[in-house]
């Protein structure tokens, strides 16, 4: 049994044998056919292997715009933080129930509001931003548009129950904070339709400057912009403003302002904490 | 037989401080010491029941109850469900005792009084006859007594905590607390006059009083004058402030409109004395809110009217 057992497994082995050699075969009968056909065509040519493709979807959450809304920051002041916190649950309650979307001093926004006294109860107002302003619950934002010939600024409570629907049409910035300049720049940089589409924006990287140089009225303008008090840039004072009348106006610099140390307030970190916060209770 | 005599005593004044003769370790122990036995001394007196408390009976017309002592942490907006917007002030009720009691004649009065202290403070830089009302309460030495008029239904034991959900949302308030000090102010400013006009004619007069009074017949200034003075740093109340909303977690007192004093002063606050405001103060927690765990209160208590964040979007 045993010898039979031994002599069935040799013949297997032998077989084994054949086919790996039969096998080892086939691979060089088919490179050498190969070779045999392409010697005709030419050289082969060189087909890189296909390169892995690395989707990396943890990459997406940082490079996601880090955006806190300006007023969460607290002013500097000498109040419990107790209360801003307070006050901040308050904010994000409401924001999980209405999307406040980011948006800067220079974006075109579409807000819709309840109103008592319009046959449908809301009220759509489409517009520029022009400042935000105001910390906490009372945070207020301007949306200037001119309608009809008529400049129209409307300032809205960010946090106000009558709110429905804040949409942002265009995401842009400008050269300043503040526009309060268009009220005396042509009324041309302060027109939009009504009937605007909102325009595509990206959620990552940076958000996309309007290098734009606003034309003035004539003077006399109801601030003088030209001092350098309100810092502007995005005013061509080339076109109604003589060197003399600058020079002029920079009698009113206070050059010793940024060295003021005083009037330093750094929320860089103030700033991670409340983010950190605020994103893991939005996500609750 | 001897006169008695009168001996005189010769004082030592002692004008140190006490870290003064004590070494760095022994100053921090005594601090540490200090924490922990408030600690232990609010969580005794926790729960009134466990040592003889006093008996508690229910809410009469006519019957007055204590008030708390707070401080003013900020102010914020608040809207209606109807959507019009108020102005609110924050006051934190923190670590707020019954010290003591005095009965009808003690206080000399027709009413019985309590003595409701606030803010926790270190014992290191107050007076010794000071602390000694807070050590026969069993509490930690507080920064600011007030006294309230009760009625004798509504006499607490001392050493009881006293909460901010002693206040209910609807009802109305007293806030009592030093102005700003604005220091030696104008009559335009501390008593509202017009003054003179700007241009026309006026030599060296915009801002002054004028005329003090009629000429030659009382020949004299009334007293009571309003002249120019001192303004601010006075206690001040403000009545009929209603409550919008009361946080049990933090002990935070929403209450409308402004409140005299500076951001983190203590405040006192008392049920309204308006007679017309008496309709709204009715059945209110008697004699305060014990948080024995008989009653679940919810962390957020809100007006009727009161517009809530977390409410989905209504009219």
């Amino acid at each position: 049994m045993a010898a039979a057992c031994t002599s069935r497994t040799r013949q297997m082995m032998g077989l084994l044998r054949i086919l790996r050699n039969f096998s080892q075969n086939e691979r060089l009968l088919s490179t050498s056919v190969l070779r045999h056909n392409v010697a005709s065509d030419g050289p082969p040519k060189f087909t890189p292997p296909s390169k892995p493709v690395i989707i990396d979807k943890t990459q997406k959450e940082a490079s996601l715009r880090r955006f806190l809304s300006p007023e969460f920051i607290p002013p500097r002041q000498r109040t419990n933080p107790v209360k801003f916190s307070i006050e901040r649950k308050d904010m994000i309650q409401r924001r999980k129930v209405l999307n406040i979307p980011e948006f800067y001093a220079g974006s075109i926004l579409a807000v819709t509001m309840t109103d008592p006294h319009v046959n449908g109860n809301m009220n759509r107002f489409i517009g520029i931003c022009i400042q935000r302003s105001g910390k906490g619950l009372g945070a207020t934002f301007i949306l200037r548009n001119v309608v009809d010939g008529q400049g129209v600024e409307i300032c809205y409570e960010l946090y106000s129950p009558r709110m429905r629907k804040i949409e942002v049409l265009k995401l842009e910035k400008r050269l300043d904070d503040n526009l309060m300049y268009l009220r005396d720049a042509l009324p041309e940089y302060s027109t939009f339709n009504f009937d605007m589409q909102p325009v595509h924006y990206e959620i990552t990287g940076d958000v996309p400057v309007n290098l734009l140089k606003v034309k003035m009225r004539p003077k006399p303008w109801s601030k003088r912009w030209e001092r350098p008090k309100f810092n502007i840039k995005g005013i061509h004072f080339d076109l109604c403003l003589t060197p003399e009348m600058m020079e002029h106006a920079q009698k009113w610099a206070e050059p010793w302002r940024p060295y003021d140390m005083l009037k330093e307030y750094d929320t860089s970190s103030l700033e991670e904490h409340i983010f950190k916060e605020v994103q893991e209770n939005l996500r609750k | 037989l001897h006169t008695p005599v009168i001996q005189c005593i010769r004082t030592h004044r002692t004008n140190t401080w006490w870290d003064e003769h004590l070494t760095e370790d022994n100053a921090s122990f005594l601090k540490k010491v200090v924490t922990e036995e408030y600690k232990q001394q609010t969580t005794d007196k926790l729960n009134p029941l466990k040592d003889e408390p006093w008996p508690r009976h229910e809410w009469v017309e006519g019957s007055r109850r204590v008030g708390l002592v707070a401080v003013k942490l900020g102010m914020m907006p608040v809207w209606t469900k109807s959507g019009e917007r108020h102005v609110v002030t924050m006051l934190q009720v923190q670590d707020c005792h019954v010290v003591k009691h005095l009965s009808k004649e003690e206080y000399e009065g027709h009413t019985a009084a309590l003595i409701v202290g606030g803010k926790n403070v270190s014992p290191f830089h107050r007076p010794e006859g000071y602390l000694e009302v807070f050590r026969n309460a069993g509490v930690p030495p507080k920064q600011k007594l007030t006294t309230f008029c009760v009625s004798d239904n509504a006499i607490i034991k001392p050493g009881t905590p006293l909460y901010a959900a002693h206040f209910r949302p609807g009802q109305y308030v007293d806030v009592t607390a030093k102005t700003i000090g604005k220091g030696f102010q104008g009559v335009m400013k501390r008593w509202g006059f017009k003054g003179q006009p700007a241009s026309h004619g006026q030599t060296k007069t915009h801002r002054r009083p004028g005329s003090l009074g009629p000429g030659g017949d009382p020949a004299k200034v009334f007293k009571g004058k309003k002249m120019p003075g001192r303004m601010g740093n006075i206690y001040d109340t403000t009545h009929g402030l209603k409550v919008w909303r009361v946080n049990t977690k933090y002990n935070i007192l929403y209450v409308n409109g402004s409140v005299p004093g500076h951001r983190n002063c203590l405040v006192k606050v008392r049920d309204s004395i308006l007679p017309t405001r008496l309709e709204n103060n009715k059945n209110p927690p008697f004699p305060t809110f014990f948080a024995d765990g008989d009653e679940e209160i919810p962390e957020d208590l809100y007006d009727q009217d009161m517009f809530q964040f977390g409410e989905p979007m209504a009219e």
